[in-house]
């Protein structure tokens, strides 16, 4: 096993190649090899520009408007909308619940996710390994929009699973309208997208963790190293990349969440659930205030650049090899 | 290094001038001519509230009728439901893809259109002078006249009333309550009995709009609660509004099995409760009457009854009020085929049209003159648009009587009363804020 510093790209496939005196055509060639290249890489470049820089650039430019969808007149306010997110309360409520969402899914989806893997690759029997992990990826088969609405009906205050479940086992007081009340709803949805999204990060880290030569851990056994240490020895620093990806991947979906709290709660009750997703909505498609709802996309757009600048900077880090 | 730049200065060009023509906006279009003869060819849009079951064939079928009639024109339908019409609309309008004949509200939801010229003038189709007029209920044709124009073909007439079981009523031994506080105390007797007094479901917030409203127009004078649904001539400081809040939170904590977890519940769950002969009452729009007691249901026609929301004791409001307004359509301004538009809707309008639209199972009562009789409709809805056209004033819906702004403000303010989240004076509070904000 190795730690390497990643090799450094090579400034131009030529560069590899041995030198030889250029001959009187090359610059011709060059120039329609670059072209050539240029053409080979134009459809992505529109299909990018059109489908992902464009809209960017729209939302950007709607963000700074004051917008009247029905006679379409658009009115220049400049960074007004921006000046009302900053004194807008539920925008901060949104993006608090957020990062709740991100927190509580980092500890499910990448911590709780790496030790339910390592347990589940350390059962010896075959088959039981691989029904495990087929029991526990199956949630994550299953489109948001439907566990969100198998799970609005788990906690429907009457008709609820979840209700008749605590009360067949005499915790009856515990019964609540979990969606219904601003403390709990929150919460209620959050729990309902670690169980949506655990068995494919769980997925993920077994892969990772059956990358690790079996040799590593039958060493460590003879030494008399036990399970937990082994997990924190040897499990834990070999699958660093996949955590830092799963890291990266988790907190970038916590800031676009949407799906899962439309079905469930539409923001509700009382703003309580919103996040940013479902305000820019509400902005946007309720209020009709569509510029408004451009500046919350702009901010969202800005978290998750921020998450992906981050997720290249760990890229460029040092990584295992053996 | 410079081509670089050149490539980046054109990159920015490029944006900037994206930018700039998503900026210019408007749809510019011809405007459209109601009274041309129509041209019998091409597609004709429609965004209808049908979408689904019972009420999704009607639509379907008057559209096959119609492309039999006019084999040379193809009806396409966009059937959403009430709750997806409402995004579905809004997505289409600000992409300037409205179709050529699109479902409408009245007050602020149709003004909306109306004031963005999206709306055809109608005046010379439909007007009260027309033939086609004529065959319209006067006060249904009004609610979409602004300024002496007419925009709107009223479809069918709505209104709101509590819909009880009447076999529940009878085997507990209440009474139809007279006053509000007569149905809070028939609450206890029917719970006691094993019945949920009434069911009632809030995730989707219009639900407690819809008692809220009813509740202000029998608490608050009605010229004052006219005014307050505009901001600029609101002042949302009548006591009345105080004491409704306080009546719907007293019906929701007394007299629903949820209570404060009532937010958690969909209306339609609610429904079923009293169609599934669980719940004794449940607060329903005069288009849920024939769904209520559809084939299947425990609760029959014949055990189906309704009365109109008590009035409170000592209220200062309109006692005579119903909540309710009819739902119609509005021909796209900027269609080329706003006569082709014009001649489909009279045909969805004929006598027959209007008696198959108000019979079971669509219900929906019709607001062409004579459609909803006692032979064409079930009793329950017969009885209810009776009550409506007997109102001494309809009241719009809250959620849609108002702006968007204030109307999202009741609607969190609604759902926090419910939970216990605030009271009703910050609740008022809160929609005054949004009030003052919106103007």
């Amino acid at each position: 096993m190795l730690l390497t510093q990643q090799s450094r790209p090579v400034e131009g496939v030529t560069a590899a190649l041995p030198a030889v005196a250029p001959s009187p055509r090359a610059p011709k060639r060059i120039t329609a090899r670059r072209l050539a290249g240029l053409a080979w890489i134009l459809p992505a470049v529109v299909v990018l520009a059109v489908f992902v820089y464009l809209p960017l650039a729209q939302n950007l430019g709607f963000s700074t408007l004051e917008w009247d969808i029905y006679s379409g007149t658009q009115e220049f306010i400049g960074a007004e909308n921006y000046q009302r997110l900053v004194a807008d309360p539920i925008f901060w409520s949104s993006l608090w619940n957020n990062i709740l969402y991100a927190v509580v899914s980092l500890a499910f989806q990448v911590f709780g996710a790496i030790v339910l893997a390592a347990v589940i690759e350390s059962i010896r029997h075959d088959r039981w390994r691989r029904g495990l992990r087929a029991i526990y990826f199956v949630p994550s088969a299953i489109s948001l929009t439907v566990a969100g609405l198998l799970f609005y009906f788990i906690y429907e205050p009457n008709l609820g699973l979840l209700n008749h479940a605590l009360d067949a086992i005499g915790l009856g007081a515990w019964a609540q309208p979990w969606l219904g009340q601003e403390s709990t709803a929150m919460m209620a949805i959050i729990v309902m997208s670690q169980w949506q999204g655990f068995g494919y990060s769980t997925l993920l880290f077994a892969v990772a963790i059956q990358r690790i030569p079996s040799e590593l851990y039958e060493a460590a056994a003879i030494d008399g190293i036990g399970a937990v240490r082994r997990f924190f020895t040897i499990t834990l620093p070999l699958v660093r990349e996949m955590t830092g990806l799963m890291i990266i991947v988790t907190i970038s979906g916590a800031f676009q969440v949407f799906n899962e709290v439309m079905v469930m709660t539409s923001g509700g009750p009382n703003n309580s659930t919103q996040v940013l997703g479902t305000w820019l909505y509400r902005n946007g498609f309720v209020r009709n205030d569509f510029g408004y709802a451009a500046a919350i996309a702009t901010i969202i757009f800005v978290i998750t650049l921020a998450i992906a600048l981050v997720q290249l900077w760990i890229n460029r880090r040092r990584r295992v090899e053996w | 290094m410079h081509a670089q730049r050149i490539t980046a200065a054109a990159a920015l060009a490029a944006a900037s001038a994206l930018v700039l023509a998503g900026c210019a906006g408007g749809n510019a279009a011809p405007a459209a001519d109601v009274t041309d003869e129509p041209e019998y060819s091409g597609t004709l849009s429609i965004l209808t509230k049908f979408g689904g079951d019972p009420l999704g064939p009607y639509f379907e079928n008057l559209a096959a009728e119609y492309e039999e009639l006019h084999p040379d024109v193809k009806v396409e339908l966009i059937q959403e439901t009430d709750q997806s019409v409402k995004d579905k609309t809004k997505t289409l309008t600000a992409s300037g893809a409205l179709p050529d004949i699109y479902f409408t509200w009245t007050g602020n939801w149709a003004q909306n259109f109306i004031d963005g010229g999206l709306a055809a003038d109608l005046t010379e189709a439909i007007g009260p002078d027309t033939e086609w007029g004529k065959s319209f209920g006067e006060a249904s044709l009004s609610a979409f006249e602004v300024d002496g124009k007419y925009f709107g073909i009223p479809l069918y007439n709505n209104g709101k009333f509590m819909g009880y079981n009447t076999a529940i009523f009878d085997e507990v031994g209440i009474e139809v309550p007279t006053t509000f506080e007569e149905l809070i105390d028939s609450c206890a007797p029917l719970r006691a009995a094993g019945y949920e007094p009434i069911a009632f479901g809030n995730k989707d917030g219009w639900p407690a709009l819809h008692y809220l409203q009813q509740l202000f127009a029998y608490n608050v004078p009605g010229d004052v609660l006219h005014d307050d649904f505009t901001p600029a001539t609101a002042t949302l400081d009548d006591p009345g509004y105080v004491a409704a809040l306080e009546q719907f939170k007293t019906l929701v904590d007394e007299c629903t099995d949820t209570g404060t977890g009532t937010n958690g519940v969909l209306y339609t769950t609610a429904q079923e409760a009293l169609a599934g002969g669980r719940a004794a009452m449940y607060y329903q729009e005069i288009l849920e009457f024939d769904t209520v007691t559809a084939e299947g249901n425990a609760l029959t026609p014949e055990d189906f009854g309704i009365f109109q929301l008590p009035v409170p004791e000592g209220a200062k409001g309109e006692p005579g009020a119903i909540e309710g307004s009819p739902e119609g359509y509005l021909i796209n301004a900027k269609s080329p085929r706003a006569a082709l538009a014009v001649d489909f809707m009279k045909f969805a309008t004929t006598p027959e049209s209007a008696t198959t639209l108000s019979s079971p199972p669509y219900g929906q009562p019709s607001t062409v003159v004579g459609a909803v009789t006692p032979e064409t409709s079930s009793v329950a809805v017969f009885d209810g648009i009776t009550k409506v056209n007997e109102a001494s004033d309809l009241v719009i819906w809250l959620d849609t009587v108002t702006v968007p702004e204030v109307a999202d403000a009741w609607l969190a303010g609604g759902e926090a009363l419910i939970s216990g989240g605030s009271t009703p004076e910050e609740v008022l509070e809160s929609v005054r804020n949004a009030s003052d904000a919106a103007e």
